[in-house]
């Protein structure tokens, strides 16, 4: 049978406390550093953030 | 005119004595004794140690910063406080000793009104035999503690690439290099950091890369982890910790106490009572924290120094600090206005006062020894309590004894923190994180201790352009450059 090899899943078995974790998929690093999410997501961090500091002050 | 002697001029000492001198106007008098020449964003430490940013870039002279500042700038380390004076003069002061301005190993007598001692940690690498001695970092590892100490550990990295290039496997070992360690933050920072450098100089299959630390749990970061909404679930950051450990190829041991380092060799002892022996050619372990060894005198000259200093030698401040088990501690435990209970004109603030316990779960090994991290008090609180305190003594200062502190207690504000994964303008990575309350009070908030509706951690570019943004803007605003005031802590 033809040997299905997808690269993210491969640390799984590099030992058992790593092959009882949850790996990102593709998709998920893909949006990791996707411009536009990205830049989205930097707004939104930066209001939380700020919230966070008006609370504290 | 009243004088306020600001010890230390880190991130805490340096809001608290800005802000303290544009309050007070050039009707009363602000010194900072500090032994530095230089202001350091600690924070990019961990990109000067991996060969991405220059000391230059995280350095800046503070004489000219406090000259605009209006303030008194002595390059000096503070000895000790004689809080009621000596014989024959009842002013309280300061003894210290110059490290520079033409002046090394001078003493002179401070006095002051107020003093704010934010003197920061102690590296105490004399802690961990092999580690270092009392004049700091040993031969065996490296460190990104200082902005030397990081210039140091990239040129060490360089070598190990050299070798990874020329086919010789390299072990790398990032973590904590004591049972009692804080700060994990900063060295898991370095650990991703150093995994993607070796991923860019395309060496990363040439390295094994192993994170050791005193945490009982990968995330716990001294605070005993936290817990986030992520897509419909509350979950701890236990699991996001080890999925990039994972996805990252970064093995892990935990709970474990490294006492003692030798040439290439880590040994340890975990919180199961086992010992064991990790081999590296390159590691970074975080020293543990003290307090910088403050002394204090009566006006009879005897040795006060308990009444102000823990044994640790950080300060005691309003804190509770009635010995009690995990079960029993309470967010009214922390302190809120960090002025001495021996003296009223005295303060402690960011990593110099003494906190009342740990924050993460108390763990000994059945051997005894203690593996837990201490608890952190990461820039943002340092900043907060810095300004809170400088606004205290401006009104004692300007309204008298009587008037009401300012608060800010660990266990009411929140904390931001971005701990970078690699830099790299479209390919880099950090976790941006919040917690609120940075102290978890489960009697506001059953359950996880804190408000999840503003804990939230995440990974990413965005994080990582945070990170950037963070440290132009916190140098811009201790260069105090205009607007400062408005570039929150
Ligand atoms: C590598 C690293 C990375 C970090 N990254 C982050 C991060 O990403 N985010 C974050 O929030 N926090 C981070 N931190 C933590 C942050 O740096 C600290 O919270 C902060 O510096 C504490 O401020 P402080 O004023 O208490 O101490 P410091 O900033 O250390 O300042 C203490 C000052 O006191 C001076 N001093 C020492 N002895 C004396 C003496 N006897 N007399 C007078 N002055 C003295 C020192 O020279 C220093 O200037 C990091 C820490 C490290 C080590």
């Amino acid at each position: 049978m033809e040997k299905k090899v997808i690269p993210e899943e491969l640390n799984f078995q590099n030992n058992d406390k790593m092959n009882l974790t949850m790996i990102p998929s593709r998709y998920a690093r893909f949006m990791r550093t996707c411009v536009i999410w990205q830049f989205i997501r930097f707004v939104v961090l930066n209001i939380k953030m700020l919230i966070v500091v008006r609370k504290s002050h | 005119m009243a004088r306020l002697v600001v010890l230390g001029g880190g991130v805490s000492g340096h809001t608290a004595a800005t802000f303290a001198a544009k309050w007070l106007g050039s009707a009363h008098e602000v010194v900072v004794v500090t032994p530095n020449s230089q202001w350091n964003w600690i924070p990019s430490n961990i990109w000067v140690g991996v060969g991405d940013m220059s000391k230059q870039d995280v350095v800046f002279d503070l004489a000219p910063v406090y000259r605009k500042g209006n303030i008194t700038y002595k390059q000096a380390k503070a000895i000790s406080l004689n809080p009621e004076g000596k014989e024959g003069a009842d002013t309280p002061f300061v003894t210290i000793e110059y490290t520079g301005q033409g002046k090394e190993g001078q003493t002179e007598e401070v006095t002051y009104d107020y003093v704010i001692n934010a003197t920061g940690p102690k590296l105490n690498f004399a802690a961990t035999p092999g580690l270092g001695d009392a004049n700091g970092l040993g031969e065996y590892t490296v460190s990104v503690c200082t902005a030397d100490h990081a210039v140091h550990a990239s040129h060490e990295l360089d070598r190990c690439i050299e070798k990874m290039q020329k086919g010789e496997r390299q072990k790398f070992l990032i973590g904590t290099g004591h049972g009692m360690c804080t700060c994990q933050g900063a060295a898991f920072e370095y650990a991703f950091n150093i995994e993607s450098k070796l991923r860019k100089a395309g060496v990363r299959d040439m390295a094994d890369i192993k994170w050791i630390s005193n945490e009982a749990f990968l995330g716990d970061f001294g605070m005993g982890g936290l817990h986030m909404k992520v897509n419909g679930y509350v979950v701890s950051s236990k699991l996001f910790a080890e999925s990039l450990y994972a996805e990252r190829n970064v093995d892990w041991i935990i709970g474990a106490h490294v006492n003692k380092v030798e040439k290439g060799k880590a040994h340890y002892e975990l919180l199961d009572g086992t010992t064991g022996v990790e081999e590296f050619d390159f590691a970074m372990l975080i020293p543990p924290f003290a307090g910088v060894g403050l002394k204090a005198y009566g006006k009879d000259g005897s040795d006060i120094t308990d009444q102000l200093f823990a044994p640790n030698g950080l300060m005691k401040v309003d804190a509770d600090y009635t010995p009690k088990p995990y079960s029993e501690w309470k967010a009214s435990d922390w302190p809120r206005t960090y002025q001495s209970p021996a003296y009223k004109n005295i303060f402690a603030v960011g990593i110099a006062f003494n906190p009342p316990h740990l924050i993460s779960k108390p763990a000994k090994s059945p051997n005894g020894t203690p593996i837990n991290p201490t608890p952190p008090r990461t820039g943002m609180p340092a900043g907060i309590t810095g300004k809170a305190v400088a606004h205290s003594v401006c009104d004692l200062i300007t309204k008298g004894e009587g008037v009401q502190l300012h608060e800010a207690s660990m266990a009411e504000m929140g904390a931001a923190c971005v701990a970078s994964a690699g830099r790299g303008l479209l390919t880099g990575t950090a976790a941006a994180m919040t917690v609120y309350p940075v102290v978890p009070d489960f009697d506001r908030f059953p359950g996880t201790g804190r408000d999840t509706d503003y804990t939230f951690g995440e990974i990413g570019l965005a994080g990582h352009w945070i990170k950037q943004v963070l440290h132009y803007l916190f140098i811009y605003k201790a260069k105090l450059k205009t607007g400062w005031t408005l570039i929150p802590e």
